[in-house]
C-alpha cells in the first residue's frame, strides 16, 4: 500500500479487545481499536488509491463496489453493538491517520457521549408495512357501451383506491402509535425507492424505533397483533440492528 | 400471517449480514452520525441503472468550522480556500443583516 488512511466505522466504549475478532475491513486489513480518552474508535487502514477522494468519486459509482464496502462496514458494525453501545457511522468516513481521528473524536466528544447513552441498552428495530397487492386481477369488463360508462367505472376503480390508501395509511399511523409505546424514540422514514427494494408492493410505512432489551419482546408481540388484525397487509419486522437512526449527533 | 419477521444475521463469528441490498444501504447511507473526515466525499445524485444515492457533501466552509483544514498547507487548495472564506464571512454577515431586519419587523 503507498498512501494510507483510516477508515472509521463506529465509536464505542468498553468494547472488549477480542468483540472484533470475527470481523476483517477492507483488503484483508484488520479492523483495530483506537483508544480516544474514554471513547474508542473502531478503524481499519485502507489504501488511498481506493478511497481517497478522486478514487471513492469514481467507486462510488459502480454499485458493486458500494455493496461490497456496505456489506464490510455493516458487519463491522453490528460486530460492535453485539458487544457495547455503539455509534455507527456513515460510510466513508476516512482520515488521514490516526491522530486525526483522535482529533475530531475529541471535538465533538460531548455529543458521541450524549448518543452513546442515549443508545446503551437499546436495539434498532425496522418496522416496514406494505399493501398486499389485490389478489383478483381486474376482472376482465365488458367492453363499454358508452363513453359516461366508461368514465363511471374509472372513477368508481379511482375512488376504491384512494379508500384502499386512506384506510392503509390510517392503519400504518395506528400502528405506529401502538408500537411507539415500547419504544423510547422513533423516526419516521420515507418509503423505500422500489427500484431499490425490487419489492412490487406499496410500501406505506416505514419505520425505526429505539427499543430497551428487555421490551423487545413487548414491541414484536404488538407488532403482531396488529398485524394479525389486518390480513391486507405486509407487516415486516426487522430487528435487533445497531442504532443507525439514534445514535446521531445533536449538535453540529 | 400478515407479519413476517426478518432476523438479519447476528453477529456470529465468521456469519456475514444476509440483509438485502436495500435495506443495508438505507441504513448506511442514509443513517448513521455525519461526521466530517478528511477524505471529503461530493454530494452526488448518483443514477445507476436500477438505484439512486445520495451522499454526503462537506463544504470548505463547514469543514473549516469542524476545524479540518489539512488543505490549507497544501498550495493547490489555498487560494481557492481563502477565496471561498471570504466570500463565506461576506454571506454569513450579510445573513446576519438580513436575519436583524427581519426580527425588528416582527416585534412591530
Amino acid at each position: 500500500m503507498s498512501e494510507t488512511g483510516q477508515y472509521l466505522f463506529a465509536v464505542t466504549r468498553g468494547l472488549p479487545s477480542d468483540a472484533l475478532a470475527s470481523v476483517h475491513g477492507f483488503q484483508g486489513e484488520d479492523v483495530r481499536i483506537l483508544p480516544c480518552g474514554d471513547l474508542q474508535a473502531v478503524v481499519c487502514t485502507v489504501d488511498l488509491a481506493e478511497f481517497g477522494e478522486d478514487a471513492l468519486r469514481a467507486n462510488l459509482e459502480d454499485l458493486r463496489w458500494v455493496e461490497q464496502v456496505a456489506r464490510t462496514h455493516d458487519d463491522v458494525v453490528r460486530a460492535v453493538a453485539a458487544a457495547a453501545e455503539a455509534a455507527p457511522m456513515r460510510l466513508v468516513t476516512i482520515y488521514a491517520d490516526d491522530e486525526g481521528v483522535r482529533r475530531r473524536l475529541e471535538e465533538v466528544r460531548d455529543d458521541l457521549v450524549a448518543a452513546l447513552d442515549r443508545v446503551t441498552g437499546r436495539a434498532e428495530w425496522g418496522v416496514k408495512v406494505y399493501v398486499r397487492p389485490d389478489d383478483a386481477p381486474d376482472a376482465p369488463r365488458p367492453r363499454e357501451t358508452s363513453g359516461v360508462a366508461y368514465l363511471q367505472s374509472k372513477r368508481a376503480a379511482a375512488t376504491a383506491r384512494r379508500t384502499a390508501d386512506e384506510d392503509a395509511e390510517s392503519v400504518a399511523r395506528e400502528l405506529h402509535e401502538a408500537l411507539s409505546g415500547a419504544t423510547v424514540a422513533s423516526r419516521v422514514l420515507a418509503p423505500q425507492d422500489p427500484r431499490l427494494s425490487g419489492r412490487r408492493e406499496r410500501m406505506i410505512h416505514n419505520g425505526s424505533y429505539l427499543v430497551p432489551f428487555e421490551r423487545a419482546d413487548e414491541f414484536q408481540a404488538t407488532a403482531t397483533l396488529l398485524g394479525s388484525s389486518r390480513p391486507d397487509l405486509i407487516i415486516e419486522i426487522q430487528g435487533p440492528w445497531p442504532p443507525y437512526s439514534f445514535a446521531v449527533l445533536e449538535t453540529g | 400471517m400478515a407479519v413476517e419477521y426478518r432476523r438479519p444475521g447476528q453477529t456470529l463469528p465468521g456469519h456475514p449480514s444476509s440483509d438485502s441490498l436495500a435495506d443495508i444501504l438505507e441504513r448506511v447511507l442514509d443513517k448513521g452520525i455525519i461526521i466530517a473526515g478528511d477524505i471529503r466525499v461530493n454530494l452526488l445524485d448518483i443514477e445507476l441503472p436500477t438505484v439512486k444515492i445520495r451522499l454526503l457533501v462537506v463544504s470548505v466552509d463547514k469543514a473549516q468550522e469542524m476545524g479540518i483544514d489539512w488543505w490549507r498547507n497544501d498550495p493547490m487548495f489555498n487560494a481557492r480556500a481563502e477565496e471561498l472564506e471570504s466570500e463565506n464571512r461576506q454571506l454569513r454577515q450579510r445573513l446576519r443583516e438580513i436575519e436583524g431586519s427581519s426580527d425588528e419587523e416582527e416585534s412591530r
